[in-house]
C-alpha cells in the first residue's frame, strides 16, 4: 500500500468554507515568542497537520488553513504563544468530517 | 424562542446527545447547540463505544442497520518490535448476541443518527415545538450572572436557561472560560490521536479479518507502533473500512522531537501491519487530542451554579490496558447530568448545592469508580518499560521460542532468561511486577 505524504493526507480532508479566501483564523500565534524565547519550537513537529513550519532561516511561521482542529498545539506550546477559539461556522475554517 | 429553557446543552457529541435524549424523555424544554454543520461533523474517535448504555438511549438499536458499524467479538493486543508482533488474541461467540458489549462507530455517521433519534424523541415529548437541536451555531460565551450560569451567547444573540450542560469536547474552551479548568493545560497527561480511514472492498475486508455479518475486531498495539514515544496503536474494523491510528503522548513527542504523521507511516511499514492493510485506500486522515486518564487533568469540579460539565470536556477518558474508554464515559455522564437537571427542575433548585448531585452520581457510577481504581494502571501503561522494553522482550522471546533449528532446543525458561537480560533487567520486571500487582 502506498504511503501518503502529509499534503496528500490533508487533501482528503473536507474543510469548511474552502471557497472563501478571506477567513477568520480560529488560532492566533504570537510567532515572536516562537522566534525569540521558545527553547523547543515543539508545534513545528507535533502538529499533525503541519500548520507550524520553520523556514530555511529557522523562522517559525503559522497558517490556519490546514488545521484539523485536533488541539495538539494547545498543549504542546507551553510558552503562551498559542491561543484558540472555536472556528466560526460562517467565516472560519476547520473541518467537516466525512467519517470522523 | 423568547422563553427560557430548562436547559441548554452545548455540543452534540456522545455526551450532549445522551443528555438531550434523557431530557427529551423526561419532557424537559431544552436547546441543544452544535457548531458543526450537523451532529458529528466535528467529531473524531478511535473508536469503539464500549458497554451497553446505548441500548438505554436507543432500545434494540441492533435491529436497525444504521448508526453503528460493527459489534466487537474479537479482541487482540499486540506487542511489537521492528520485525515481529506477539499477539494475545481472544475471540468468542459469547459476544455475538445483543446486547453487545462494544460497537465500532464512525462519528460523522453515528452522531448524526443518534441526533435523529433525539429529534424523534423530542417530537413525541410535551415540548415538541419548544425543544430544539440547532446546528451550525457557535456558542461563544456562557452567560454568567453572580457566578451562576444563566444562558449562552452566540454572536449578538443570547439564549437563557435555568441550567447549562457543557459537552464541548476535549479542547474545552468554555470550561476554561467559566473557570473550572486552568487556561493552560500542560502536555503531560495529554495525547494526540491520529487516524486514517482505510477503505477495502467489503468482501475482502470480511475475509481478511475473519468477520461474519456485522462482527468486528479491535486490535491495540504497543511497542514499535509508537516509535519510542509514550502511547500505542489501534485498529478497528468498520463496515467497509478500518480505522488505523496512533495515540501519542504530547510531552513525549515534544521531548523526542517526533512528528505524529511520520510515526504513522513507520507503523504502516511494519511487516505485519503492511500485510494487514495491503490493497487498502486511505479515504480520510484525522486527529483528536485525548487525555491519558490521569485524574490530574480533570476539571477541579464538574458543577457550578446552573452549570454541569460532562464527557471529554471533563476529560473523562481512560486507557487502563483493557480498552480505550471515552465514548461510554461520555454517554453515562451525559445521562447522569440530564437526570440531575430533571431532579433539579422538580425541586426548582439549580444551585450548586443541587447540581453537585451529578458529581456524586458520577462518583458512584462505574465511570469514576474505574478512573479512581485504575490510576496506577494508567501510570504503569505510560511507563517506558511497558511501552518499549516489554514489547521488545516479548517479541525476542517469541522469536527464539518459535525458532526450530534442528539443534538441541533450549528450555523456555532459558529463552525467557536470555530475552530479559537482553532487553531489560529483572529489576525492571520486579518494578513493573510491583506496580502491576498494585494496579490490577
Amino acid at each position: 500500500m502506498k504511503l501518503l505524504k502529509l499534503p496528500e493526507r490533508l487533501g482528503l480532508v473536507n474543510y469548511r468554507n474552502q471557497s472563501k479566501s478571506d477567513i477568520k483564523a480560529h488560532i492566533s500565534v504570537e510567532t515572536d515568542i516562537c522566534n525569540s524565547t521558545c527553547p523547543h519550537k515543539a508545534t513545528t513537529y507535533t502538529c499533525p497537520a503541519n500548520c507550524y513550519t520553520v523556514d530555511d532561516e529557522g523562522v517559525v511561521h503559522f497558517q490556519v488553513e490546514d488545521c484539523i482542529e485536533c488541539g495538539t498545539c494547545m498543549y504542546a506550546c507551553d510558552q503562551g504563544a498559542v491561543s484558540w477559539e472555536y472556528p466560526d461556522p460562517e467565516i472560519g475554517r476547520g473541518v467537516n468530517w466525512n467519517f470522523g | 424562542m423568547d422563553e427560557k429553557f430548562d436547559c441548554i446543552i452545548v455540543g452534540a457529541g456522545v455526551a450532549g446527545l445522551a443528555a438531550a435524549m434523557t431530557l427529551a424523555r423526561n419532557n424537559m424544554k431544552f436547546l441543544l447547540i452544535e457548531r458543526g454543520e450537523f451532529a458529528g461533523a466535528k467529531n473524531v474517535s478511535g473508536g469503539v463505544l464500549w458497554g451497553n448504555d446505548l441500548a438505554k438511549l436507543v432500545p434494540e438499536y441492533w435491529k436497525e442497520d444504521a448508526g453503528w458499524d460493527r459489534f466487537i467479538n474479537h479482541r487482540r493486543l499486540s506487542f511489537m518490535d521492528e520485525e515481529s508482533c506477539f499477539t494475545v488474541d481472544f475471540k468468542s461467540s459469547h459476544f455475538n448476541e445483543p446486547p453487545y458489549s462494544g460497537v465500532v462507530v464512525l462519528r460523522s455517521k453515528f452522531d448524526r443518527w443518534l441526533a435523529d433519534k433525539v429529534q424523534e424523541t423530542i417530537d413525541e415529548s410535551d415540548f415538541a415545538m419548544e425543544s430544539f437541536i440547532a446546528t451550525n451555531i457557535l456558542v461563544e460565551e456562557i452567560l454568567m450572572e453572580d457566578d451562576k450560569a444563566v444562558g449562552i451567547r452566540t454572536g449578538d444573540e443570547k439564549f437563557y436557561a435555568d441550567s447549562v450542560i457543557i459537552a464541548e469536547g476535549v479542547n474545552n474552551l468554555l470550561t476554561r472560560q467559566v473557570g473550572l479548568q486552568d487556561d493552560y493545560v500542560p502536555a503531560d497527561h495529554m495525547l494526540t490521536g491520529i487516524k486514517e480511514i482505510i477503505q477495502f472492498d467489503q468482501k475482502k475486508l470480511e475475509d481478511r479479518f475473519q468477520l461474519s455479518g456485522k462482527s468486528g475486531l479491535s486490535n491495540e498495539f504497543v511497542g514499535f507502533a509508537s516509535d519510542g514515544v509514550e502511547g500505542g496503536g489501534f485498529l478497528y474494523t468498520n463496515r467497509e473500512t478500518i480505522s488505523l491510528g496512533l495515540v501519542l503522548g504530547v510531552k513525549d513527542l515534544r521531548e523526542k522531537e517526533k512528528k505524529p504523521h511520520d510515526i504513522l507511516n513507520k507503523f504502516k511499514t511494519h511487516p505485519v501491519i503492511k500485510d494487514i492493510i495491503k490493497d487498502g485506500e486511505v479515504v480520510e486522515y484525522s486527529a483528536h487530542v485525548v487525555s491519558s486518564g490521569d485524574k490530574q487533568v480533570m476539571p477541579k469540579k464538574l458543577y457550578k451554579d446552573g452549570l454541569l460539565i460532562c464527557g471529554e470536556a471533563a476529560n473523562l477518558l481512560m486507557n487502563a490496558g483493557k480498552a480505550i474508554q471515552g465514548m461510554d464515559y461520555a454517554m453515562r455522564s451525559g445521562i447522569l447530568a440530564a437526570e440531575t437537571i430533571v431532579d433539579s427542575k422538580e425541586k426548582n433548585d439549580f444551585s450548586e448545592h443541587s447540581l453537585q448531585e451529578y458529581e456524586k452520581a458520577l462518583n458512584d457510577s462505574y465511570v469514576m469508580k474505574d478512573i479512581n481504581n485504575f490510576q496506577d494502571a494508567v501510570h504503569l501503561l505510560h511507563d517506558p518499560v511497558m511501552t518499549q522494553k516489554m514489547p521488545n522482550l516479548i517479541c525476542d522471546f517469541g522469536r527464539n521460542f518459535f525458532t526450530i533449528k534442528n539443534q538441541p532446543t533450549k528450555k523456555a525458561r532459558t529463552i525467557l532468561n536470555e530475552s530479559v537480560k537482553k532487553h531489560a533487567s529483572y529489576w525492571d520486571l520486579i518494578k513493573v511486577g510491583i506496580k502491576g500487582g498494585k494496579a490490577l
